[in-house]
């Protein structure tokens, strides 16, 4: 038992830092909007067939990781300007509605564009080996996704903390109402803030392509843990969903160690105590959000 | 301007009502085909959406044709056949609505469908207490035809103590006793590890290693970390569907696909055409290939142009989950042309003990004791990339099993199996 705590830790992180970006991207987008986008997996599913598509048509495997989840932006600034933003000024609940209906829509879209069977998807040759890292031999690519995430949220802190546009879209996040009195284009702000969170989103769909399999209900399987993620993490902390998603992971992971049949719970309980212990997560802004 | 603040409650609320209804799914309308007041009209039950979506819709295709072989010939007593299609969503309750929606406002002569075990068991059940004859097409678990039998209910696929039989010899043979399994957490994989458990008393075997992984498992890393640790001859992988394919990518990325030879009791074509070339390998039982004459049968004309016309109409070489719904529903309506009726007990009574043949190599029967359907359970290798020219071909078809031979026999079932036949 004792000698896979170390790779089970590792895989744990693997886990984690997916659970972490898609959490991230949620986070981004309800922060700014009080929008619960429910059609988060499938942005993630659409960019993981994209790839497969460009892969397929002999683009390489680096520049599909990076056009893919662009492409999948240009589909949400569509869906952000014509169907989400009409809502920002209503309950919550009308956006949620809306983009879990919309998530039902893509699923039956992939289904008939790609079939309903899984499509064959698999990294590049130079990343599907194992590397010795010291302790053990571990999958290249679970490394590369590692770092790839790791790289993504760095850029995300940085554009966030060191631009004047993510200055305003952290100032947006806390009174959006003076931002706009203040002279910036707050509908502009909603739409880039809406693509970042889907780039994310993108970036894991085609990472989770790879690692896993891509079949059209894919994403919607890594979203209710990247839910969970945001809740243990905090809503309104981005740093509580990177946090929250490496605790997701590894309680994951463990448990599989110890109780197999209680991996697929122990999330939900890691967040009932979360939530019992400190009921606004664990780096959660009470004021943020009333 | 302003927009409603979202609290934290109503976010937990929110988001958790809504992940649940993504994960459990909402109810989908699939419009009925076509209407006439004199056809005999066949409830169809299959998991649409969701996971299963892919046998589904080849069960549905199998179905299909079988429906148009009948009517192209008259149909039934004259009577045209209609299927009435319904998504039961891989989920037993709403299954079990679907089933009583077919019955009573329907009213449909029988019920055909379902894909995973716990929904066939749960369609069984509504078919036993209403009286509706019910085949089960692609839900494997014993206790369909074990002790949940019944004298309405009927099952097409390969029961799992087949499966298991007739790959545990063959897996013994070729890589030895000591296995490691990867099962899945529902009555499916229990039922499977039952047989498996059989074969290793018999072989003299032991079980090294026995994962019991959750439906819908994303990450196997966790599991596979341990086969290194427990050294098998092979390893099994008893996972279906979506977990199949991620974990044989897994295993692969590991690099375990390498150290240890793998195979299990069943693999479909509908999985593996998602794996890369890579992650296929290994020896598998199967139900039917479309592409071999040990499944099909020598100069068999009626599997031959099954298979044509299925590529002809689809665009894809039929697996044998076409199989299974064209078995089912020609059956069905052969006993109600026998019969002279669609009542229940009396087109029960012509299916069971009736030896047929069909698509498939030798003849069969759906035996009387406990509806399972006899026929032969195949083993395969994995070829990765197909064959010159066909994507597709990717089963070498190495043994062939007697039904008989791998199921458990009529006196072992005796005292777990009741028909219960009225009267």
């Amino acid at each position: 038992m004792i000698e896979h705590l170390g790779p089970q830790l590792f895989n744990g992180i693997v886990l984690g830092a997916f659970y972490a970006i898609v959490a991230l991207g949620l986070s981004l987008i309800m922060n700014l909007t009080g929008t619960i986008n429910m059609a988060h997996g499938s942005f993630m599913t659409l960019a993981g067939y994209l790839a497969y598509t460009m892969v397929l048509r002999n683009v390489p495997f680096g520049w599909a990781l990076i056009l893919a989840p662009l492409f999948a932006v240009v589909v949400g600034v569509i869906v952000e300007r014509t169907l989400v933003r009409p809502l920002y000024k209503r309950e919550p609940f009308y956006s949620l509605l809306m983009t879990f209906g919309l998530s039902l829509i893509a699923e039956e879209v992939f289904r008939l564009i790609w079939g309903p069977n899984g499509v064959p998807f698999s990294p590049p040759a130079s990343l599907s080996g194992a590397a010795n890292i010291g302790f053990m031999h571990f999958p290249t690519f679970r490394i590369f996704i590692v770092v790839v995430l790791v790289i993504a949220i760095a850029a995300l802190a940085l554009f966030l903390t060191r631009t004047r546009f993510g200055l305003r879209l952290r100032a947006a996040v806390q009174d959006n109402e003076m931002i706009a009195a203040l002279g910036t284009n707050t509908q502009l702000l909603y739409a880039v803030n809406f693509s970042l969170g889907i780039f994310l989103a993108g970036i894991a769909g085609v990472l989770a392509a790879g690692l896993l399999g891509l079949a059209p209900t894919s994403g919607n399987a890594l979203l209710m843990p990247a839910f969970v993620t945001v809740i243990i993490g905090g809503m309104g902390s981005l740093f509580g969903s990177i946090v929250g998603g490496l605790l997701v992971g590894i309680a994951i992971s463990m448990t599989t160690l110890f109780i197999p049949a209680a991996s697929e719970v122990s999330m939900y309980v890691l967040m009932a105590i979360v939530l019992l212990v400190r009921p606004r997560g664990l780096f959660g802004e009470e004021g943020i959000f009333g | 301007m302003s927009r409603p603040r979202l609290s934290r409650r109503s976010f937990v609320t929110l988001a958790g009502a809504g992940s649940a209804a993504a994960v459990f799914g909402i109810p989908a309308y699939i419009p009925r085909i076509g209407e006439a007041a004199d056809s005999i009209k066949i409830g169809l039950l299959e998991p649409y959406t969701g996971v299963y979506a892919g046998p589904a819709e080849n069960e549905t295709h199998g179905f299909e044709m079988a429906v148009d072989a009948w009517n192209k010939r008259g149909g039934v007593m004259g009577r045209k056949l209609e299927l009435v299609k319904e998504d039961e969503q891989n989920d037993t309750s709403i299954a079990a609505q679907k089933a009583r929606k077919l019955i009573n406002q329907d009213k449909v002569a029988a019920l055909v469908g379902t894909v995973s075990s716990g929904v066939s068991l749960s369609v069984a059940g509504v078919a036993a207490t209403t009286g509706t004859l019910f085949i089960d097409s692609g839900g494997h678990t014993d206790d369909v035809t074990g002790k949940n039998c019944h004298w309405n209910v009927f099952r097409t696929c390969h029961s799992t103590w087949m499966e298991t039989h007739a790959t545990g010899y063959a897996l013994q043979k070729r890589f030895g006793k000591k296995w490691f399994l990867i099962t899945p957490d529902y009555a499916y994989g229990h039922s499977l590890e039952a047989g498996f458990k059989d074969v290793l008393a018999h072989i003299g075997g032991s079980i090294v290693g026995n994962e019991s992984t959750p439906l819908g498992t994303t990450d196997f890393s966790s599991y596979l970390t341990k086969i290194d640790a427990a050294k098998p001859d092979v390893v099994l992988v008893l996972v279906q569907g979506d977990d199949y394919t991620n974990c044989l990518k897994q295993m692969n990325q590991f690099g375990l696909l390498k150290k240890y030879p793998v195979g299990g009791p069943q693999v479909e074509l509908e999985p593996l055409y998602g794996l890369p070339p890579e992650a296929r390998g290994g020896y598998w039982g199967i139900e039917w290939y479309y592409k071999s004459e040990k499944t099909l049968g020598k100069n068999n004309k009626l599997a031959h142009d099954f298979v044509a016309d299925t590529i002809k109409r689809y665009g894809k070489p039929p697996t044998a989950r076409n199989a299974f719904g064209y078995v089912t529903l020609d059956r069905l309506a052969q006993a109600m042309h026998d019969a002279k009726s669609i009542e229940p007990v009396k087109v029960a009574r012509a299916i069971e003990g009736t030896h047929f043949t069909s698509i498939f190599a030798g003849s069969a029967y759906y035996r009387k004791e406990d509806h399972q359907l006899m026929w032969p359970m195949w083993v395969a290798k994995i070829r990765p990339n197909g064959t010159p020219g066909d994507k597709y071909d990717l089963f070498d078809v190495t043994d062939i099993n007697a039904a008989e031979a791998v199921e458990q026999t009529i006196s072992q079932k005796e005292s777990v199996c009741k028909l219960g036949y009225p009267g």
